[in-house]
């Protein structure tokens, strides 16, 4: 919202210097994005006369001007009667005009912004310009390059040029937002209502801004063109007035009003167009001018758009309507898009004669709609959105045409139509001075409260400290309590406010489990060198399909921008490994990512009648090497990204079961593994799996340009958890020292590692000395060629006596023992 | 492939023979044939380099697709025994050394954040990153419809779930979870952490996915002096410095009033510089007393209590903390900005 000060200063007497007054509105009013000192654009520029007017001795365009600016700018050539001589271009300059002149050193106003450029003497082909009279378009007011701007007002030789049209000006842009729940906030009166409430001044709104004010207006004065409303949705457009102007002469506004709209950045387009305009800025209330003699019949109708219609919006673009928008109609077919944008074919233009000018008020939410439905966001559609009040229409709407009847010579035509229903009720609301006080922890008398509020127009009726608060008609925001604490907190000034901190118990806030194990989750894996990323919850449909994913699992987003954000991710893997391949390119030999993260499956919904989808926390990672890491690295992928997993499960105290996955899976997450090289990973004695963890499918690994050594993990954080435990397995210390010894055992290939390491732990905790400590750990898998049927596995004994001190001998005898219980049962021989 | 020039296809004869003796195939592309005809390329006339420079291109190409097809996943890889530690003939695999690894510096600071409020005797809840419309508007006084909606570009799938713009998605939740509080006459206070989404376009200051955190207090007389004041003692303590604080009013429909609240620049001391634009101040999340209406949907009868909330993202004071320069970093995967902060 650009708010121009000088405007606003029209309303209300404004004493505080600018930069104070900037800061009050942001502390008071709403975020200030930018603060334009509009006159410094037009530093140097000056009103001057045009003396003499001669054509120019050596081109026929150009004319050589004398021009007087009673010696107001220094430093410049001057004939012997102190005038000074500018080659000009311009069609309509002529003798005896007052004009704008941009003094050599000054810049050109409509540059200032982009490209600066200052004007100099020059030599325009053999004569000496001094400096350049300028063009509307020149010095920033509207579009207009076709000749000078004259001077249309009573003015000096020498006066600044923006003394003379206001533009000494700041423009002040306050954001938006700020304003979501205040419609009287987009027009300068609003605004200097609420810097003279933040001033603690008391404000009044000029006499013609009054609910339902009479129309003192003679039904017609001469002409009468007929016109009548017949509103089909009334419930949308709660009032909808009208009032024909006949004789209007169309043309371009004064200059003054053209400087009004320029400076906050409405292009000035006709007088009648103008007005309308000047009247939305200035009131927030949007208006629209149709042409009368351009209407098929003068029945005015308000209704609901039709699927299939058509209309030709100003600008001359053809929109398809579908249901739903209201659209204003001339009897026969929708002429405007109403409260949004008016109709190409009963446009006002120079050849116009007779207006219907139309004030109402429509329902926000169907503004709201339509504005999105055809991308309309115009100035109109912005202030509808924000429930502006239908009590200020009329008042508005006679505005209006008083400023049509001065600058526009038009007079009515018509009565001023009004049809309305169901007017809302000034809004009322019962508080307390006590309520107030407590809700923003002050302290301030009822009187003073009572004065905030006045000041802005609300009506305090108090007794006994409590209060009954009207709120002014042009207020749609105001419906409980709260809204009053927030005026008087505002209009007080937040502050000043105590800054006292709540007193509470000593109770201590529950620590939320989840987070900490995630934290330590994190902790752990960094310290095993891996890297933590996030990457994004929605991926591309190709990344679902390259890693073997059903994009139909996933919930699909039906807005995204971008084709790269189009579902919910299944699981994290498939994220990761798009991460693999740019960083092996960026030249990192080998590295383990790792991600902490949700997704979300319409498989999988939640627990609770909420039919929402299950939100699963996953803990992913993935390791990878380059050719020249992975072949200074022995053994297979997979056994590399499981030490990450073992790591993790021994800090956890957690013991894991990894076992071969024997069949297909529906579950998505297993979908990029390579099931012949992957295992499922169980606590050790449950049945469900907690996730996978393995090499990655052919396509995958090729699709996404993976380094042949690759493999990762994916499991269920909260069943992880579920098992982690707090404390460490702890032994207590044995006083005798530790026996160690190795033994080989040869068995069949197809005689799984767990299967003979879980016999002989068993085996030895059935056969060792009573009370000894026994751990068993894996020293090598030796083959002597990959087909070769049979391996050697080498395991290390390490026991420990409670009781006494081991020989070797004897431990060798109990690894014997192991050795002929393998034998017999397992068909195991000692290598 | 056939080659018109002759030296390319000699070439080409040549490093086939090569590559099929070849121990590691990628030592192909530093083939002497192939540096040769490259150098060869850099000492033609313009006239011939043209077409004997595509060809050299075209032989090189093809080169490349040997490697790939090399390569190529019709991988023989037989099953593995998942069941051992370490692969046969290899000794136990080793994790990469700690000072490689690295925590995400998003989510080492929201730890840190959360765990100062947990000090302050707030619960930490984490967000939904799935929601339905009930708690990302309606539960939070939007209106069906609203124009305010418009203001939190939200990404919709096609069932009408939403991923949720704020964390005030979890409001109506934690107020109904920790209700049980006022009644053993205590407050609720809890802060809500997690990944929200905006439908925008991505630039070096634009994210559609970042964090945010949230905080909520509800109890008896609890008033807008106690919002500022806890906000000012959590940056006090977060920044280590005694700070100034100032407020802005804003809307919002879930807050009345609103503001939006800055704190007066810990970098620079208020003196100005570019983290907070020479303005002395940072502009840094919204708050507000909780509207009634929000309370009352969540069973707490807003006569009775009272409370506030604020929320605010946590991508930008990583950036401003660590002098981070796109926003996009965070979620690129990048070892390169990963590794920075092991």
């Amino acid at each position: 919202m650009k708010v121009s000060l000088n405007w606003v200063k029209k309303f209300n007497e404004i004493s505080l210097p600018v930069d104070e007054l900037i800061e009050k509105i942001g502390a008071q009013l709403g975020a200030v994005d930018e603060v334009i000192d509009l006159g410094k654009r037009y530093e140097g520029i000056v009103v001057a006369k045009v003396v003499s007017c001669e054509k120019h001795p050596n081109a026929n365009k150009l004319k050589v001007c004398m021009v007087d600016d009673a010696r107001a700018i220094k430093n410049v050539r001057r004939n012997g009667q102190g005038l000074v001589q500018v080659v000009c271009g311009a069609p309509n300059v002529a003798e005896g005009q007052l004009v704008a002149w941009i003094p050599p050193g000054s810049t050109v106003p409509s540059t200032y912004e982009k490209d600066p450029f200052v004007i100099e003497s020059r030599e325009i082909r053999g004569v000496l310009s001094n400096g350049m009279l300028a063009s509307p378009k020149e010095l920033a007011l509207g579009d207009n390059h076709e000749g000078l701007l004259i001077l249309d007002k009573d003015a000096k030789p020498g006066d600044t040029i923006a003394k003379v049209y206001e533009l000494d000006d700041h423009i002040v842009d306050i954001e938006n937002k700020m304003f979501t729940h205040r419609p009287d906030c987009f027009g300068m009166l609003g605004i200097a209502r609420e810097l003279a409430g933040i001033t603690g001044q008391t404000f009044s709104s000029p006499d013609w801004y009054k609910q339902d004010v009479k129309s003192q207006l003679p039904d017609s004065q001469g002409v009468s063109l007929g016109l009548k409303i017949k509103n089909e949705a009334p419930k949308l457009v709660p009032r909808f007035c009208l009032i024909a102007v006949s004789g209007v002469k169309v043309k371009p506004s004064p200059i003054w009003l053209q400087s009004k709209l320029s400076r906050v950045g409405v292009r000035p387009i006709n007088n009648i167009v103008d007005i309308t305009n000047f009247l939305m800025l200035e009131t927030a209330q949007p208006l629209h001018a149709y042409d009368y003699d351009k209407l098929k019949t003068g029945t005015i109708g308000v209704r609901l758009s039709k699927d299939g219609e058509s209309l030709k919006i100003l600008g001359g673009k053809e929109i398809k309507l579908d249901g739903g928008a209201v659209v204003i109609t001339d009897g026969q077919k929708p002429i405007g898009l109403g409260g949004v944008m008016g109709g190409a074919d009963t446009e006002v233009d120079e050849n116009t004669k007779n207006i219907m000018l139309e004030c109402a008020t429509f329902d926000m939410n169907v503004i709201r709609k339509t504005a999105m439905r055809y991308g309309l966001f115009t100035d109109a559609a912005t202030r509808f959105t924000k429930g502006q009040s239908p009590l200020q229409n009329i008042a508005v709407l006679l505005k209006a045409v008083d400023a049509v009847q001065k600058l526009a010579d038009g007079k009515t035509a018509s009565k001023l139509l009004d049809e309305k229903t169901n007017l809302p009720e000034l809004p009322m609301v019962k508080t307390s001075v006590e309520f107030i006080n407590s809700r923003l922890g002050l302290e301030l008398p009822g009187e003073s409260m009572k004065k905030l509020l006045e000041n802005v127009g609300f009506i305090v009726q108090s007794k006994d400290k409590q209060f009954l608060v009207t709120a002014p008609f042009w207020r749609t925001d105001i419906e409980i309590p709260e809204d009053i604490v927030e005026e008087v907190g505002r209009l007080y000034g937040y502050d000043h406010l105590n800054l006292k901190l709540p007193v509470r118990d000593l109770t201590p806030a529950k620590l939320n489990e989840n987070l900490e194990f995630k934290s330590r989750l994190r902790e752990i894996l960094s310290r095993g060198g891996a890297n933590e990323v996030l990457t994004y919850s929605f991926v591309h449909g190709s990344l679902l399909q390259k890693t073997g994913q059903d994009a139909k699992l996933a919930y699909q987003i039906r807005n995204a921008l971008s084709p790269d954000l189009q579902y919910y991710r299944l699981s994290l893997t498939p994220s990761l490994l798009e991460k693999v391949h740019p960083n092996i390119k960026l030249g990192y030999g080998q590295f383990a990512f790792f991600e902490i993260n949700k997704a979300h499956s319409k498989a999988h919904l939640e627990d609770d009648k909420s039919k929402l989808p299950k939100e699963s926390e996953l803990l992913a990672l993935v390791f990878a090497a380059n050719d020249k890491a992975a072949a200074a690295t022995s053994g297979a992928a997979f056994y590399k990204v499981r030490s990450y997993l073992d790591f993790l499960a021994r800090e956890l105290g957690v013991s894991l079961e990894y076992s071969a996955v024997d069949t297909e899976s529906e579950e998505q997450v297993m979908k990029s593994y390579e099931l012949k090289r992957s295992a499922l990973v169980k606590v050790q004695g449950t049945q469900d799996a907690l996730g996978i963890i393995g090499e990655f499918r052919a396509p995958v690994i090729h699709a996404l340009k993976l380094p042949l050594f690759s493999a990762g993990f994916e499991i269920d954080i909260e069943k992880l958890a579920a098992s982690a435990k707090a404390a460490r397995d702890y032994q207590p210390l044995p006083r005798f020292p530790k026996v160690e010894q190795d033994i080989s055992l040869r068995a069949p290939d197809k005689l799984s590692y767990r299967q003979l390491f879980d016999f002989a732990q068993k085996t030895l905790g059935k056969i060792k000395p009573k009370n000894s400590l026994v751990l068993l750990e894996p020293v090598s898998i030796y083959k002597k060629s990959e087909n070769e049927s049979h391996k050697t596995i080498t395991l290390r004994l390490t026991i420990t006596s409670y009781e006494r001190t081991l020989t070797t001998a004897e431990v060798s005898s109990l690894l014997d023992s192991l050795a002929k219980e393998a034998h017999s049962e397992l068909g195991v021989d000692r290598a | 492939m056939r080659y018109d020039n002759e030296q390319v296809r000699a070439a080409a004869e040549q490093l086939r023979g090569k590559f099929e003796s070849l121990e590691e195939k990628q030592a192909i592309r530093r083939a002497p044939e192939l540096t040769a005809l490259y150098e060869q390329i850099k000492t033609m006339s313009p006239e011939k380099r043209a077409s004997f420079g595509k060809e050299v291109n075209a032989l090189k190409d093809e080169v490349e697709g040997w490697i790939k097809d090399h390569n190529l996943p019709t991988l023989k890889r037989p099953a593995i025994d998942v069941t051992a530690p370490l692969d046969f003939n290899s000794s136990k695999p080793e994790l990469l050394p700690t000072e490689l690894g690295s925590r995400h510096p998003l989510m080492s600071e929201l730890e840190k954040i959360i765990d100062i409020f947990v000090r302050m005797g707030f619960a930490a809840v984490e967000s939904r990153q799935l929601d339905d419309d009930y708690h990302m508007f309606t539960s939070l006084n939007f209106a069906q419809d609203h124009p305010a909606r418009d203001d939190y570009d939200t990404f919709l799938t096609h069932e009408g779930l939403i991923a949720p713009a704020h964390t005030s998605t979890m409001q109506n939740r934690v107020l109904k979870q920790y209700k049980s509080n006022l009644q053993a006459g205590r407050a609720i206070s809890a802060v809500i952490a997690g990944r929200v989404f905006r439908n925008e376009d991505l630039d070096a200051r634009h994210e559609h996915t970042f964090y945010q955190l949230e905080g909520l207090y509800v109890g008896k007389d609890i008033n807008a002096g106690n919002l500022m004041a806890t906000l000012k003692i959590f940056l006090e303590e977060y920044y280590g410095q005694a700070l100034e604080v100032k407020t802005q009013p804003f809307y919002f429909p879930f807050t009345e009033p609103s503001f939006e609240f800055a704190l007066s620049c810990p970098f620079c001391k208020k003196k100005g510089c570019n983290i907070c634009s020479y303005s002395g101040w940072i502009e840094l999340l919204g708050c507000g007393m909780i509207h009634p209406n929000v309370l009352k949907e969540a069973g707490i009868d807003p006569a009775v209590y009272t409370g506030f909330a604020w929320g605010g993202g946590i991508d930008r004071l990583v950036m401003m903390k660590n002098g981070i320069e796109d926003v996009r970093n965070f979620h690129s995967g990048n070892l390169n900005f990963l590794r920075q902060f092991s």
